[in-house]
């Protein structure tokens, strides 16, 4: 099993890639296997981002290591795992999703997106 | 629901060799359900849906290795500490043999920096040329004899040791232009394919103005120079076979002890 090496705060893996971003989106709504993962984050909430089973598990594999994510222990399949964001996954996201959020307000701000105004 | 081509599926299973060891154990079979989940609403013998997929499988497997390398430079001190001696050597190793090459290039100017003053200073005491120079034919294409040519003041050959074709050879006007304005000057000159020449350009003044060329084939020099980059490299690849090779061994050790700790 991967070392888990936690960082001292979620501020430390800021920004998070698309990948991880929506990874971490999935698994907010519940516990996933990596089909329905890859299934949710290909959804425009979802981040819309289109990935494959390496790229999933490669990204899976990094998040474990530092503590996002983790394993339910249970499976329907023993090759259909199930992963679940751990609270300090849902700090990292709430942290990026404020950073995010703060870049929208600028954009708003500045009229970058249609309907607004500066 | 339909079932995947078996050849397609079977070359991705071994095409799951390119990732790292570690993490083909760990997800080779979540990945290959991953592959079926997938694949199971998906129409039939979609080429957009393998072609995403070798293509996700090609791009993330060059990217884990990557991680893979990074991982075990920065984290394993063994590896590092060698990457750090590697690049000291490469850089000491480099260094050395910049410096032997300027050595032995700065050494084929020699004699003609001394022909060049000697003759550019008689000629410019009043001698002339053909009275000076003595008679003589040195083809640099053949020979490693040096050699002088007396240019007038418009870059005009009019005496002559060195021949190319029968005739003495002539450097571009700026040669002359910067030898007028600095005094001399010394470069490499390549008057034709293989025909490379250590050449000094000494400004004459006086009452015979122009130019005085001394010159020599580099050939020695430049086979010297090959020699000196064949045994580099032989040397750098020698020490980074070691490195790497004593790297590995002495990491695998480290492990091991880890292990039946």
């Amino acid at each position: 099993m991967a070392k888990v090496q936690l960082q001292s705060g979620p501020e430390t893996h800021l920004p998070l890639t698309a990948t991880v971003l929506s990874i971490l989106l999935a698994l907010a709504g519940g516990e996933k296997h990596g089909y329905a993962i890859m299934k949710e984050a290909l959804l425009a909430g979802g981040g819309g981002i289109s990935m494959g089973p390496g790229t999933l598990y490669g990204s899976l594999d990094r998040m474990l290591g530092i503590g996002l994510v983790e394993e339910t222990g249970v499976t329907d399949n023993e090759r259909r795992r199930y992963y679940r964001i751990t609270s300090f996954g849902n700090k990292v996201l709430a942290a990026e999703v404020l950073r995010l959020n703060r870049a929208l307000s600028t954009a708003h701000r500045r009229g970058l997106i249609e309907g607004t105004h500066a | 629901m339909s079932e995947p081509s078996s050849f397609l599926l079977m070359v991705y299973k071994r095409a799951l060799l390119l990732y790292p060891p570690r993490l083909r154990r760990k997800y080779q079979q979540q990945m290959l359900q991953t592959l079926l989940d997938a694949h199971r609403e998906e129409r039939p013998g979609s080429r957009r849906f393998w072609l995403k997929i070798y293509t996700d499988l090609l791009q993330s497997a060059f990217y884990e290795r990557i991680f893979m390398l990074r991982e075990q430079v920065l984290k394993q001190p063994i590896f590092f500490h060698a990457l750090c001696l590697g690049l000291i050597l490469t850089f000491l190793g480099g260094t050395t043999a910049v410096a032997f090459q300027r050595m032995l290039r700065r050494g084929a100017n020699q004699p003609q920096i001394e022909m060049a003053k000697f003759y550019a200073s008689e000629i410019g005491s009043g001698e002339e040329p053909d009275d000076i120079i003595p008679p003589g034919y040195v083809d640099p294409e053949r020979s490693l004899e040096p050699f002088v040519i007396f240019y007038d003041d418009q870059g005009r050959p009019e005496k002559a040791t060195g021949y190319l074709d029968q005739s003495a050879p002539v450097p571009p006007l700026g040669v002359f232009e910067y030898s007028r304005s600095h005094g001399s000057d010394a470069f490499t000159w390549q008057p034709r394919p293989q025909v490379r020449i250590a050449t000094v350009v000494q400004r004459v003044t006086g009452p015979h103005p122009g130019f005085l060329l001394a010159g020599r084939s580099l050939r020695n020099v430049e086979e010297d120079e090959t020699i000196l980059y064949r045994m580099t490299f032989l040397g750098w690849l020698v020490l980074a076979l070691l490195l790497v090779s004593g790297a590995v061994l002495l990491g695998r050790t480290e492990r091991m002890k880890q292990v039946s700790c």
